[in-house]
């Protein structure tokens, strides 16, 4: 720093501490300077004027919204090293230029607006070159023009001579008009300029850093925009929005954000992503978007109609721009949801980056500003996402947000939201309990948790724990209390049909049946309350009072398809199988596509209309799901879009289909193994179809078990009329699909005993049983083998095994009782045949618990 | 209804009848002169009993048909109101009166199932990703995006569909229903911006009566008309909040904020997470943005103000951005980084895992931490899973592990029909214990519970093919005790408890 420079090396310093704004070199440089040659003294004046200028505005920044203060003794030194420069007029047309932009820029600061804008008129601006000028000098005239602009914002219109062009229109509204469109030019120039400032300052930087590296650089990062650069690149959008002008606040957005990002506008282009996102998910719609790379329509209703007579039109040209994102397969958005996801993302890394993760007390402000930048962005994020489904995608950067969820009762509840709709059930459970933590008294939390424990995750002493937690908030819980009842009645429903001991299984009824009946007093409106009384009412076959409910549900809710369902299930348990049937039909004409319905329909019709119209209804169900399923285009095979995939999101879609599907079409009883089963079932026909290609597709399971279910449903109907071929042709079909299904074998099995081969059904049935060990219908089958095998003990203890899992199958007590008489132990065999008897008087044609039990 | 609005209806019908197709554009703008015109049609929409719906219906369809967007976003701005028509009638079981709405609206949403060449038309949408370039951004700044599986499974941009194909309808039924009316709001929702004050309006109305009648909360509301419940679908909310959103940020404050409240009131009810979790975001993130009730026609709300660009965060706090350049210590290490280290971690594991789960662990265990790791983990790890494949089909082979494994199979299976719940309890204990273990290891961060969440396909993908026989016997044993899933996360792996 001694050794004196020589004059290019000297000025090139000069240049650079002017770039990096280091104001406290530029005394000694001046003094080097002056110390060369005499005609640099009004550099010097200039560079002092400008160095001291600068100091003061950083030790006094000026804040937005706030006016200068008028004149300061510090500035009349400023004023003096100017006017010095200005006066002798021996600098360089450049510097005489730059002199005119510093005084300029001081009369703002005094608050004489006039005199600055009667100094930018001395200079003519338009024509400053930006092609080859030093960085410095690019930021000089980006601050001017902002300063004109702000300037020319304060001195009223009416003084047309201070207007650059002069014109001097007669009409006033005209030169208002004028005046505007100056004013945002001048700030649209300004910010443009500022961006190429602050390219080409960071170029110079890591230029400087990569050629002297020794030297203590400046510290990058202190690099601060200043007020007139600020005001720069947002007044003009600012002014766009006030005036009601959506349409150009929108493209002066897109201008900023397209330009390359700057490690000093990091923090500017977090900020307007994020606006601009709003701006399109609050103000915009599909029809009335236009992509980036778009003219904006010339008419569009985002723009104050009041103003839209006079557009205000882009008319200026620079003869260089800020450098914008280019290259090859550039994604650029076509559609409003698309463009404010991409700046939420972006927007998104931002604040992500920003996390502030210690937790001292200290850092109490900087950690509430992150979290309220962060999310805001996951609220839009939230929003643009839920508009479109895709709430996959949405729990993933939800749990991104995890980093500022901290006690933070907004974010846990909005993770565990979108996780339960993205189906990911066991994790969502997990968050709600910790939503629960942070928000004992609301009743919806628990209440969603125990929707997931009956529903996906069959977890029923889990929901028992969340549905007591909603019942022991008591009257706190208001609305929900009957809802709490009717939840912990359907865990006490499900778990009474898990239990294989039969005390256990009553104890649960009973139970259940209490809770609905609580829940029914509770909210004697709701129809749900009454069905599901009336379903436990026929679980446990009590069929007049459950016929009594169903009709109380079904007068709350005329077209409820579960009620319907139920009705004619107990129709059926009455044997008004006519009626039923009729019923059924009914139903069907407002449920066309219910699979569970027109299974139901497929038992009723063999039984009062003959196995042929069973068969018609089963090709009807064929051509069902083939409308239905087909419809996707396995193009558009994207995560979570398809209609298949969108059909395990919807709701009323599993209701109809899951559970019937894997639970028997015999003995229905959902079991906890036979969920098991299933999903080994899942599992395997998976690896199976990922060895051999004929298998269907990868893809959820839902629409194939449907269809395997169909098949098997058109193969009884084929056993039922002794026709074992075409029956096997039907099973294999389902067997394709799944070949290792538990119902798949059991069909087989009764296929083989249909043709007389007693040895191959037994080995069927026992490879069942060796799937799903509870599954009752196959058990049945296996002990009337046994049974004819004369082997009675392993049969007696194969059908009590039975009827431990479903004390209410007759044909099971049934043969129970042809066994025992079988060994001689009439006066037992009496009494199964007693309470067969009994319990196929009130035996509906397809079990009740067919229809699904969801919250 | 005053003869005048009646005159003033009948013009309207009769004067597009006589219009040549060349003055159809200039006629579609004259319509928003008629200033009575909107009222008048809104109140013949509202008496269900007038002798001029019929016809008004028909010739909104006719609008609609005509393809001149003005003229279908005139049919559009009735929308909210024909839904309320429609769904209130058919709730009050009143099978009249509501033919030609039916017809109407069934008529719009046939015309935009399908695109102009009859073929069912898809509405998709590109899902952006930061790690392809872009008009906004370029990869290389955004720094390391996480791998989580997600990115890496949508590396690049991924087109999804969310709506269509949907099929043709001729009538409404009660399952089609809400798949056609949300359809239909969805093609309101796009035409927003178009959309007049009472259209808003009477669609902040239309969401808070559909939400709350037949609820105690329609009396809060002191709204007297049908009182029955109205079934609602989660997509259908979730479109009229949307509707909603728009309304409150463009002058409906109040109405907008009412219905808000409505919907979110019944999306609790009915425990919806969709429409709970977007209602929730709307009103958090207008919570701090003070709306203002523009009594201006046509007023926005819609504000932005000079912002500072400088980081409000300050300096010394530990950040994200600030904790990535550090180290940590070895043990805790989640980015391994040279070879050693990897030899060295695995030698640990080696020694953790038997102490842990005693002497009687089978190859299968180790697939289940395998897969699990490789869930969480990035490249590294999944280097480090390979390693641990080879190790357990190393024991594989060994015959004495094998024959004890085998030994053991035979037993389970023998058992697995009379095993009861309890007994297997241990087993599933041993095995979540040894899946915190080996995760611990590999990372602490809390994400090792989201092990739990690996659907079964990725438990097979990821495994090696030799692997399979192996998980076959876990489910064949885990199999009779699935309710103890709920205390070991790690099991709900093979279960898949999550499809």
């Amino acid at each position: 720093m001694t050794a004196r420079k020589s004059g290019s090396r000297l000025e090139t310093e000069i240049e650079r501490c002017r770039s990096e704004a280091q104001w406290d070199k530029i005394p000694e440089l001046v003094r080097q300077l002056s110390a060369k040659l005499i005609s640099n003294d009004d550099l010097g004046e200039l560079l002092q004027g400008e160095c001291k200028l600068q100091t003061y505005l950083k030790e006094n920044p000026i804040k937005q919204g706030a006016s200068p203060r008028g004149p300061r003794p510090k500035l009349l030194e400023v004023r003096k090293h100017l006017t010095a420069a200005l006066d002798r007029g021996n600098l360089k047309a450049d510097y005489l230029q730059e002199a005119s932009l510093l005084m300029g820029k001081l009369c703002y600061v005094e608050g004489e607006y006039r005199d600055a804008l009667g100094h930018y008129s001395r200079v003519t601006m338009e024509e400053m070159q930006l092609v080859g000028a030093p960085v410095y000098r690019l930021s000089m005239i980006a601050e001017a023009y902002a300063t004109k602009g702000l300037c020319l914002e304060k001195v009223p219109a009416a003084s047309p001579s201070l207007s650059n062009k002069n014109t001097g229109s007669p009409s006033s509204n005209r030169s208002t008009t004028d005046r505007e469109q100056d004013i945002i030019t001048c700030y649209e120039k300004s910010g443009d300029i500022a961006l190429l400032y602050l390219q080409e300052a960071e170029k110079a930087l890591s230029a400087g850093i990569q050629n002297r590296s020794p030297k203590p650089g400046p510290t990058a990062q202190d690099q601060e925009l200043g007020y007139f650069l600020e005001t720069g690149l947002q007044r003009a959008h600012v002014i766009h929005f006030k005036n009601g002008n959506l349409t150009h606040g929108v493209g002066r957005f897109r201008e900023i954000l397209r330009a390359v990002e700057t490690r000093t506008t990091q923090n500017l282009r977090m900020t307007i992503a994020r606006q601009l996102a709003e701006i399109l998910l609050r103000g915009m719609c599909e029809q009335s978007y236009w992509s980036p790379v778009e003219d904006p329509p010339t008419v569009s209703p985002l723009d104050d109609p009041t103003r839209q007579g006079h557009t205000l039109s882009k008319n200026y040209s620079l003869s260089r721009r800020p450098r914008v994102y280019s290259g090859e397969n550039l994604f650029c958005p076509q559609e409003n949801t698309e463009e404010a996801l991409l700046l939420l993302l972006i927007s998104e890394s931002m604040a992500n980056r920003d996390a502030v993760l210690s937790r001292i007390p200290e850092h109490n402000n900087d950690r509430i500003i992150s979290l309220q930048s962060a999310s805001v962005v996951y609220d839009l994020l939230t929003i643009a996402l839920g508009r479109r489904g895709q709430y996959e995608m949405l729990s993933e950067c939800l749990e991104r947000a995890m980093k500022f969820a901290f006690e933070e009762f907004h974010l846990w509840y909005q993770l565990a939201l979108s996780l339960m709709a993205a189906g990911r059930s066991a994790r969502a459970v997990k968050v709600l309990k910790e939503c629960i933590r942070l928000k004992p008294d609301d009743p919806t939390i628990p209440l969603l948790a125990v929707k997931l424990c009956i529903g996906p995750l069959h977890w029923l002493d889990e929901g028992e724990c969340f549905a007591k937690m909603v019942i022991d908030m008591g009257e706190k819980a208001a609305e929900f209390r009957a809802k709490g009842y009717l939840a912990i009645g359907l865990v006490y429903s499900l778990k009474a049909t898990d239990a294989s001991l039969r005390s256990m299984q009553e104890d649960y009824q009973r139970k259940a049946l209490g809770a609905f009946q609580r829940a029914q007093s509770l909210s004697p409106t709701d129809h749900l309350a009454a069905f599901y009384l009336a379903l436990q009412l026929a679980v446990s076959r009590q069929i007049p009072e459950a016929l009594g409910y169903v009709r109380q549900a079904l007068q709350l809710q005329g077209d409820d398809v579960h009620s319907l369902h139920l009705l004619a299930l107990l129709l059926s348990a009455q044997k008004h199988y006519h009626d039923g049937l009729n019923i059924i039909e009914m139903a069907l004409s407002e449920y066309p596509e219910n699979f569970n319905l027109l299974y139901t329909k497929v038992k009723l019709e063999s039984m009062c209309r003959g196995p042929e119209e069973a068969l018609l209804t089963c090709k009807h169900m064929l051509q069902i799901w083939k409308s239905f399923y087909n419809l996707t285009n396995p193009s558009d095979s994207g995560r979570g879009s398809s209609l298949l995939d969108r059909a395990i999101a919807d709701r009323r879609q599993i209701n109809a289909m899951t559970l019937p599907d894997f639970s028997d079409p015999e003995t229905g009883s959902v079991h906890a193994t036979s969920i098991a089963a299933s999903r080994v079932e899942q599992a395997l026909s998976e690896v199976a179809s990922s060895l051999q290609s004929s298998a269907p597709k990868h893809g959820p399971l839902h629409p194939w078990m449907t269809l395997a279910q169909i098949w098997l449903h058109a193969a009884e109907v084929y056993i039922s009329m002794s026709k074992p071929a075409e029956a096997t042709a039907c099973t294999q079909e389902a067997s394709n699909l799944f070949p290792t299904s538990h119902n798949v074998l059991y069909m087989r099995g009764q296929i083989a005993e249909l043709r007389g081969n007693i040895d191959e059904a037994k080995r069927w049935y026992e490879e069942a049983l060796s799937i799903n060990p509870t599954h009752v219908k196959t058990m049945q089958r296996l002990g009337l083998i046994l049974h004819q095998l004369q082997r009675y003990s392993l049969s007696e203890k194969v059908l009590r095994d039975a009827v431990q899992v479903n004390s209410t199958a007759h044909d099971v007590w049934n043969s129970l009782g042809e066994v025992l008489q079988a060994q001689g132990n009439a006066a037992a065999a009496t009494e199964c045949f007693l309470t067969a008897l009994e319990l196929e008087a009130s035996s509906p044609i397809l079990p009740f618990t067919i229809i699904p039990r969801a919250l | 209804m005053l003869a005048m609005d009646q005159g003033v209806v009948e013009e309207w019908l009769s004067e597009f009848k006589t219009l040549p197709d060349s003055a159809v554009s200039t006629y579609a703008a004259s319509l928003k002169e008629k200033g009575s015109l909107v009222p008048a049609i809104y109140k013949v929409i509202r008496e269900n009993y007038s002798d001029l719906l019929e016809p008004v219906c028909h010739q909104l369809f006719e609008f609609y048909r005509s393809g001149e967007p003005q003229l279908q976003r005139f049919t559009l701005q009735f929308l909210p109101e024909l839904l309320w028509s429609l769904l209130s009638v058919s709730a009050a079981r009143d099978p009249h009166n509501s033919g030609c709405i039916e017809a109407l609206l069934l008529g719009i949403y046939n015309l935009e199932i399908v695109d102009k060449d009859g073929q069912s038309k898809v509405l998709s949408f590109t899902v952006p990703s930061l790690s392809k370039p872009s008009v906004y951004h370029e990869p290389s700044a955004i720094g390391s995006i996480a791998l989580t599986e997600g990115a890496l499974a949508n590396h690049g941009l991924s087109r999804v569909v969310y709506s269509g194909p949907h099929l043709q309808r001729e009538t409404f039924t009660a399952q089609n229903r809400f798949e056609v009316l949300t359809f239909l709001l969805l093609c309101y929702n796009g035409a927003l911006s178009y959309m007049t004050c009472n259209s808003l309006q009477s669609l902040c109305q239309f969401s808070s009566r559909v939400c709350i009648c037949g609820y105690p909360r329609q009396q809060m509301r002191r709204y007297k008309g049908i009182s029955t419940r109205l079934t609602v679908t989660s997509e259908f909310l979730v479109q009229l909040i949307t509707g909603i959103h728009y309304a409150l940020c463009n002058g409906e404050v109040e109405l907008g904020s009412k219905a808000l409240d409505d919907v979110l009131y019944r999306a609790q009810l009915e425990l919806f997470p969709e429409a709970l979790l977007v209602g929730n975001a709307i009103r958090s993130s207008l919570h701090g943005a003070a709306l203002k009730s523009n009594n201006k026609e046509g007023a926005r709300s819609i504000q932005v103000e000079i912002t500072p660009t400088s980081s409000r965060i300050s300096r010394n706090a530990v950040t994200s951005l600030s904790i990535r350049g550090h180290r940590w210590k070895r043990h805790d290490a989640v980015d391994l980084g040279s070879p050693d280290e990897l030899m060295d971690i695995s030698e640990v594991d080696e020694g953790v895992w038997p102490g842990v789960v005693g002497p009687d662990m089978t190859p299968p265990t180790i697939t289940i931490s395998n897969s699990i790791t490789t869930l969480n983990l990035g490249a590294k790890a999944m280097k480090k899973c390979r390693l641990g494949g080879r190790n357990s089909k190393d024991k594989e082979t060994s015959p004495l592990t094998t024959g004890r494994a085998a030994s053991e199979n035979t037993e389970h299976a023998v058992k697995r029909l009379t095993l009861t719940s309890s007994q297997s309890v241990p087993k599933a204990g041993a095995l979540t214990s040894l899946t915190r273990t080996a995760s611990a290891v590999f990372s602490r961060s809390f994400e090792h519970v989201a092990g739990s969440n690996a659907p079964p396909s990725t438990n097979h993908n990821t495994c090696e093919a030799a692997l399979y026989s192996c998980s076959l016997q876990e489910e064949g044993y885990l199999s009779p005790a699935p309710n103890h899933t709920q205390r070991s996360p790690s099991i709900s792996v093979h279960l898949g408890s999550d499809l």
